[in-house]
Parts: structure tokens; sequence; C-alpha cells
């Protein structure tokens, strides 16, 4: 490891940081003022103009608050907890490209890097769950450990259509190898990784772990000040590594006319979030059963079909690749297709409500 | 082996060894747990060091992500969890067991001339392994597809066992 | 087969609880995500109002009255004034009959539209549906503003009539809502009525049977969700309500779902018995020739009405003095809320927080 190296990497460290925290910021007011909209509100509009200084607000509030441990927790557990919760989420960013050869890392193993790095946040939930000794928070630990467990199979097997595609593990050749953003290419896929996704990063209508309405906040309830803020502040870090996850799959990245490379991605990874965003405003939550129900029954027969479907197309496309132009656009119809044809009619094997137990 | 990564290497060592006698001797269960999913990452670091990237990550994705989880699972179902580990009669002979293993390990190792390869490690590990394990004629594909068979009947039975019986 | 030994775990919900409702506490025993007992505890907000009622002159009461039910309080007015009516035999003039269901009507629509938003916040759905139904609500609000200077405890009716008359501006400005609710209420139903996470929430869930509804004495969208018909306003019909035309939708499960349609139609219903009202509102007084001092003769009575919640009823014993000798109330949502045990058994935690939801109480009443 040569000195442009270290240069390299401590450039990057610094630009991935602030890229991270500042798109958090802007997230965190992004939220506010969409889903004041969404709600026929104005969202924060008195600290500053257009309130923008409104998560400086919130974030100075929750340093001035107390520190509690409550009696009986497992202190060091508790303690380090937001923290095993916030890193992965800064991560996951390392392999995330900007632009072409804006990366910290062009990993060979980019993608699988993102998929484990994700698993982790997860330890960080569980330490919070158990540490602070509550009910409301070891249940919220419970479904998370089940949610999470559950939905990593379908992501994972949706990516693997895009790897089929791309051959490559690596971020930045996917996003070289997307002629049409892979979204048109796999739209089940983006669909499964995207709801999917939803629920790793517990944004609603999956939010069950931290469920204002039933288990008040999960499994951040025994937390304030600091500690509260590291676990706030990584909710959304998710959300930006996720957004920039789904981008860099599905949205090609980089890549888009005229303007400039970063300004696209920012543009992309804005559009995503914006998504996640219409989502928590729109809908209510499912129940737990309702849940794990849709990840193992509709979205994991829906992401083996697409492998095989994918991995068949592969096959057949190395055949025909010279007559189609080297695009294989029958394929980009089949699939957008077949993709609702499946949502539609798969969806009608689910009944509605229902759900008691005898106890 | 620069001296970067040995110092990496000789760090990961001590964690590791360090976090897995965590693992053992600490009576609380849950903070046991978390020193194996700890031993788990630091195994991870190791393999990076070695150019394994592909097994690094598919250790923290199946070990921290998947096996950690459900023993983390395992004792929040258990209620006796708060009470620690208990410890029987059996202490002094798995010691002996344990003991043994150690020498034999040690043994082993001290005996065996390490040969480093002059060759520089393969770059994208991914590909490799995959024609290794998926090769037409010297592949593993039946022995994986036995193997991934017999997950899936182990799957079957487990949702067999805990099913709920409807009455009649 | 092994049995697998599982133990219960004991959780408070509430009081203090972000979807209780106030300070309602259910002593909830889980197994599991399962619910196998639940304990309601309720009396947080207990101020003794039918005890208070007896220290202070009949009129003095009504400001009591509104701190019950806090989120339909005229109704609770109306309900008041009306056993005293009856006890003392004060005859109210027809324009103060037609305005008291005018406020009555709107404060079924604003109570509703609460509810239904609750309900929806309790389900999970981020205050979306409730910051919607506040946009009406707080339409209302300002109309009620606009007749009695209050927009949460009017303190409007007397007996004998109404404190005073309407100003000027209000039927204008109800007849604009009147005109525009109708669209209101098509879009909630567009954006809720067929939502697939709704349904799947709400459908089946926490039934609550006819027989069941019956037994427990329940009344209002609660046991009219469960197929029965029944509405003081038809069964036993006060003030000038056989004048109106309106229909009283009944559900036909009485699971969460029909709970949230019946109270959606009754807000389309109470819009067209407000129609009829700014038409044949008369002109006149709005209060009776009424003693300022009022003794009523020696005796009780007990007047009922459909509050937006159930059959809210009044039961007044005169002893011929300046206050009320007995007053006691029957506050249709301590009585709905008796049913939510047998509802919520056997569901999950989320199912208790929608049941409890969709009966909509208000604790102020529950607990008096």
């Amino acid at each position: 490891m040569n000195g442009w190296d270290w240069i390299h990497w401590l450039i990057f460290v610094v630009v991935i940081l602030g890229f991270a925290l500042s798109m958090i910021i802007v997230f965190i007011w992004t939220e506010r003022k969409v889903i004041g909209r969404f709600q026929l509100r104005r969202g924060p509009n008195r600290v500053g103009p257009m309130g923008v200084l409104q998560a400086f607000a919130d974030f100075i509030k929750v340093l001035t608050k107390e520190d509690i441990v409550p009696a009986k927790a497992d202190r060091w557990v508790h303690l380090l907890a937001p923290i095993v919760a916030f890193v992965p989420a800064l991560l996951v960013l390392a392999v995330v490209p900007f632009r072409d050869g804006s990366i910290l890392a062009d990993l060979n193993i980019g993608i699988l890097y993102v998929v484990a790095i994700g698993a982790l946040g997860v330890v960080g939930i569980f330490m919070a769950g158990w540490g602070s000794n509550n009910k409301y928070s070891l249940i919220s630990a419970m479904r998370t450990a089940a949610q999470v467990v559950s939905y990593e199979v379908p992501v994972v097997l949706s990516i693997v259509g895009v790897i089929l595609i791309t051959g490559s593990l690596s971020m930045v050749t996917i996003v070289h190898e997307q002629q049409v953003p892979f979204i048109l290419l796999q739209p089940l896929g983006f669909l499964i990784f995207f709801l999917g996704t939803t629920a790793e990063i517990n944004r609603s209508p999956f939010d069950l772990l931290e469920a204002e309405s039933e288990i008040v906040a999960g499994f951040h309830i025994e937390y304030s000040g600091m500690k509260f803020a590291l676990f706030y502040l990584g909710e959304y870090a998710h959300a930006v590594a996720a957004s920039a996850v789904i981008t860099t799959l599905f949205l090609s990245g980089w890549k888009g006319p005229v303007l400039p490379p970063v300004l696209w991605f920012l543009i992309k990874v804005g559009f995503v979030f914006w998504l996640f965003l219409w989502m928590r405003s729109t809908l209510p939550r499912l129940r737990v059963d309702q849940l794990m129900g849709f990840a193992w029954k509709f979205l994991l027969p829906l992401a083996l079909f697409n492998v095989f479907l994918t991995g068949a197309e592969v096959l057949l496309w190395e055949e025909k690749m010279a007559s189609w132009g080297n695009f294989p656009w029958p394929f980009l119809f089949l699939n957008l297709a077949l993709a609702g044809g499946l949502i539609v009619l798969w969806s009608k094997f689910f009944r509605l409500g229902g759900g008691r137990v005898e106890v | 082996m620069g001296t970067g990564s040995e110092l990496a290497f000789w760090l990961l060592a001590v964690l590791i060894v360090g976090s897995a006698l965590a693992v053992v001797v600490l009576r609380d269960v849950f903070r046991a747990a978390l020193f194996l999913v700890l031993c788990f990452f630091a195994v991870a670091g190791i393999y990076i060091i070695l150019s394994a990237d592909f097994l690094a990550a598919v250790q923290v994705l199946i070990y921290v992500g998947a096996i950690a989880v459900l023993i983390i699972f395992a004792i929040m179902l258990t209620r006796e969890a708060q009470r620690g580990s208990p410890s029987n009669r059996l202490q002094i002979p798995v010691l002996i067991v344990g003991l043994l293993l150690l020498a034999v390990i040690v043994a082993v190792v001290v005996d065996t001339s390490w040969p480093a390869a002059d060759v520089p490690p393969p770059a994208p590990t991914t590909g490799d392994i995959a024609e290794k394990l998926f090769d037409k004629n010297e592949g593993f594909v039946l022995p994986f597809e036995i193997a991934s068979v017999l997950l899936l009947a182990a799957m079957i039975g487990a949702i067999v066992l805990v099913r709920e019986r409807k009455e009649e | 087969m092994m049995e697998l030994k599982t133990e219960p775990v004991v959780i408070n919900m509430g009081p203090q609880h972000p979807s209780t409702h106030g300070v309602f506490r259910m002593r909830v025993t889980f197994d599991g995500e399962v619910i196998v007992d639940m304990e309601p505890v309720f009396g947080y907000l207990h101020r003794g109002i039918e005890k208070l009622a007896e220290e202070r002159t009949y009129t003095q009461v009504i400001p009591l009255t509104d701190r019950l039910d806090y989120v339909a309080s005229m109704t609770n007015n109306h309900a008041y004034v009306l056993a005293v009516e009856r006890l003392a035999g004060i005859t109210v003039p027809e324009r103060a009959e037609y305005l008291r269901v005018i406020m009555d009507e709107m404060m079924r629509i604003s109570s509703h539209l609460l509810a239904v938003g609750f309900l929806l916040n309790d389900m999970g759905a981020f205050f979306t549906p409730l910051m919607y139904m506040f946009r009406e609500r707080e339409k209302l609000l300002d109309l009620f503003e606009m007749v009695c200077g209050q927009r949460l405890t009017y303190n409007y009716m007397r007996i004998g009539g109404l404190s005073h008359d309407i100003p000027p501006e209000f039927l204008p400005a109800l007849n604009r809502f009147v005109q525009e609710m109708p669209h209101f209420i098509d879009e909630y139903d567009q954006l809720l009525a067929e939502n697939e996470i709704l349904l799947a929430r709400t459908k089946g869930v926490g039934v609550l049977s006819r027989e069941l509804a019956i037994n427990a004495s329940a009344s209002g969208p609660v046991l009219r969700a469960s197929g029965v018909s029944w509405d003081i306003r038809k069964a036993d019909p006060y003030s000038v309500y056989d004048r109106f035309k309106f229909q009283v939708p009944i559900g036909t499960a009485g699971d969460i779902y029909d709970r949230y349609w019946v109270r959606i139609q009754e807000m389309r219903h109470s819009v067209r018995i407000l129609e009829q009202a700014i038409k044949g509102l008369p002109s006149g007084e709005v209060m009776a020739k009424v003693p300022p001092l009022l003794r009523p003769p020696q005796g009780e009575a007990y007047a009922h009405i459909e509050s937006p919640r159930g059959e809210l009823g009044f039961y007044v014993v005169s002893d011929n003095s300046i206050a009320p000798y007995r007053l006691h109330i029957r506050a249709p949502t301590f009585i709905n809320l008796t049913t939510l045990r047998d509802l919520v058994i056997g569901w999950k935690l989320a199912d208790a927080v929608a049941v409890f939801g969709s009966i909509d109480i208000v604790l102020g009443e529950v607990d008096r």
C-alpha cells in the first residue's frame, strides 16, 4: 500500500463521513417537510428559513437531555448498543460509488459486503432491546430478530438477479453494466429488494420494532440524550445507505444525461428516500404475523422465480446477443409484464384479515 | 506479509482468543453471545488479511448475520438467561478434554512446515471459488446439491415439528 | 408430541401509553405476541362529576357535563338539559330544538372524524389520516367557536333552550360545510376503504357478535356494526329527530372494519340531517321562560340521547332544592368498553390496540 492509497483512503473517509452526516441532516429536514406536506401541514418553519435548521435544534434539545440508564439495565450493553447500531450504516457507504472512480473501496465483493454489513445493525438493536431491561424493548428486539432474518432471504435472492446479468459483485461494475437502469430489466427484483430493504431498515409499514402505538418506542424506549440521538441518526443513516444501494443496484447509480454524475446520484438517492417517505405517510402498519407471511409467502416465491427467470434469460441472451443489437429488449418487456402479472396473481392467494389464535 | 498486516494479525489473534475465552468464562449468557459475535467478526478480519475477501463476507453474513442472531434469539426466549450459565460436575473432565485437544492442535501447528506460495493471491476470489465448486468435471455439484436437499429436509422437519395441529 | 413449555408475560399497557387514548390501562398477559388475558384498569381520570353535581345549581352542572365526553361535549349538554327539562316540565322553543339537532349532528361528525383518524393512527398510519380528518374537524370547531366562543368545552345549551342565538354568519358557513363535506367523506373512502393493509388489519378482526353486543348492553356504532339496528334517534326520538329523514347504517360482521364503516356512513347521514335542519330552521326565541334559580318539583327523570358513541343517559333526582339530589350518567363508552376483554383475547398485541381504537372511548366519560 503506497502513499497515494493512504491519501485516497483519508480523503474518502472524510468525504463519506461528511456525505453521510450532511445527508442525514438533509433527510431529517426532508422527511419532516415532505411528511408535513403529505399530511396537509407545513412542516417545520420556525427554525431558520423554511425550518432548515430544525435538525440542529432537535440535536441541541436532545443533547441537553438527562442521560438515563435504567436501574437494572445491563450497563455496558446498554451503552454500546447505539454505537453498534449506528456504525454499520456508515460502513455500507464505503462501497457506494458516487461517480465513476469516486469510491472509498471498489471491493470485488461489493454487494456481498453490503449485505453482510447490513446484517450487523441488528446486533445493536438486540443489545438495546436486551440491555434496557424493559419488556417493550424486549418484544421489539424479538420482532426485529424475526423480521431481519426473514427479510434477508428475499433481499439476497433479489440481488442475485442483478449479479446474474452483470456477472460481477463489484458495485462499480454493476453501474457500468446498466445500459438502462436495472429497475426496467429487473422490475420484480427491484420491488422485492425495495420492500425487503424497507423492512430491514425498519421503516413504515414494516416499522414493527418501534411501533409507536403498540410498543411505544420499541428498542430505544429507555434511551435518552446522546444515546437516543445516535439511534435517531442511525435510522436516517440506514435510510441514506439503503437509498444509495438501491440507486446503485437498480437505478444505474451516477449515470444520467446532461447533469453531472454526482448530482444524478444525489437526485436518485433523494427519489428513493422520497419513496420511503411516501410509504411511511400513507400506509398503516402490518401485524407481526402478516409481516412474516408477506416475507415467506409473497416475497420469497417471487424472488426464487425471479432468480430462475433471470438465469434462463442470461443463458438465452448469450446465444442471441448479436441479433438483438447487444441489448435484450424482448426481456425488458417480458419481465415488466411478468412482474405485473405475477404480483396481481400471487396476491390473490392471500386472505385478508383474521388471525385469531385459540387460547 | 508487510508489517501492517502482521500487526493486524496479532491484534486480531488477541481479539479472537480473548473473546473466545470470554464466551466460555462469562456467566452472563447474553454477553457471552455478544463476545461470540465479536469472535466471528475478528475471524472475518483474519480472512481479509489472507486475501480471502469472499470468505470474509460470507463469514460475516452467515455467522454474524444468521447464526449469532439465532443464538441471541434463543437466549432471549429463555427465562433462565438472567441466572447465567450454571456449572456442573463435568467441569474437570471437560477441562482435560479441552487441554488434550489444545495439545494436539499445538503439536500439529508446531510440527507442520508452513510453505509460503510465491504466487500473489488471486485478486477476485469469487469466480475461482465458483469454478472450483461447480466445475463440470472436478466440481462438487452433486455434494452441493445433496447438502442443499439435506438442509431443505431439515427445514421442513423443523416446520413440521413446531407446527400447531388443528384440532378436529 | 413433546409439549413445549412457555411462560406468559404480563405487560402493563398504560396509563401512559400512546394508544390508550388518555389514561386507560390494560394489564395484558401475553403468550409470545398472543393475548391470553386482559384486565382493564380505569379510574385514573375520576373527578367525581356525579358527586360534584350535587353541590351545584342545575345550571352550574352544564359546564361539568362538558368535561365528560370532551370530544363531543355538546351532546352531553343536550342529554343533561333534556333530563332536567323532563323533570321540570319545560317546553323548549322550536328554534332551539332545531339548533340542538344541528349542534348534535355537527358534534357527531367531528367526533367520528377523530374516531376514524385515531383508529388509523393506532394501526400505524403515521398521522396522515388523522391530519386529513383534522382538516374538516377544524372547520367544525371554527363553526362552534362562532356560535359560543369555545372550541372544546362549549357550555352552550341551557335548561329550556340555548344560551344565545346563533350569529348571522353561522348559517352560510354551515351551508358551505354541508355542501363540501360529502366530497371529503368520499375522499376518505377512496383513501382508506380499499387499502390492502387496512383490510388485512381490520377484516374479521376483533369480532363482536350480535349476542355479546346485546348482552353487554353496548350501544352506538359498536352495537350497530354488529348488525343490531338500534339508534335512539329512531327508537325513541327526542328533540325534533322524528321530523328528519335519515337512515341508520348497520354493519354485518361486527369486526373493526364494520365499526369503521358504520362511522363513515353515519357521517354521511349526519350531513343529510344537517341539510334538512338548515332548511327547516324556524325563527323565534331560543330560550323558554325558565326561572333563574330553577327548583324542579320533587321526582326523578331519565333522558337518553344518541351521542356519537352510543346511548348517553342522564338520570336526575330532585328534592325540590336548587341542586340535584342525585345525578347519574350512563356513559356509553364505559359500557362499550366492557366488551374489550372478549374482543382481544386470542388476538395479537397490534390487534388489541386496533380493537381498542375501534371501540372509540373517551376517558373523561369512562372515568367521570
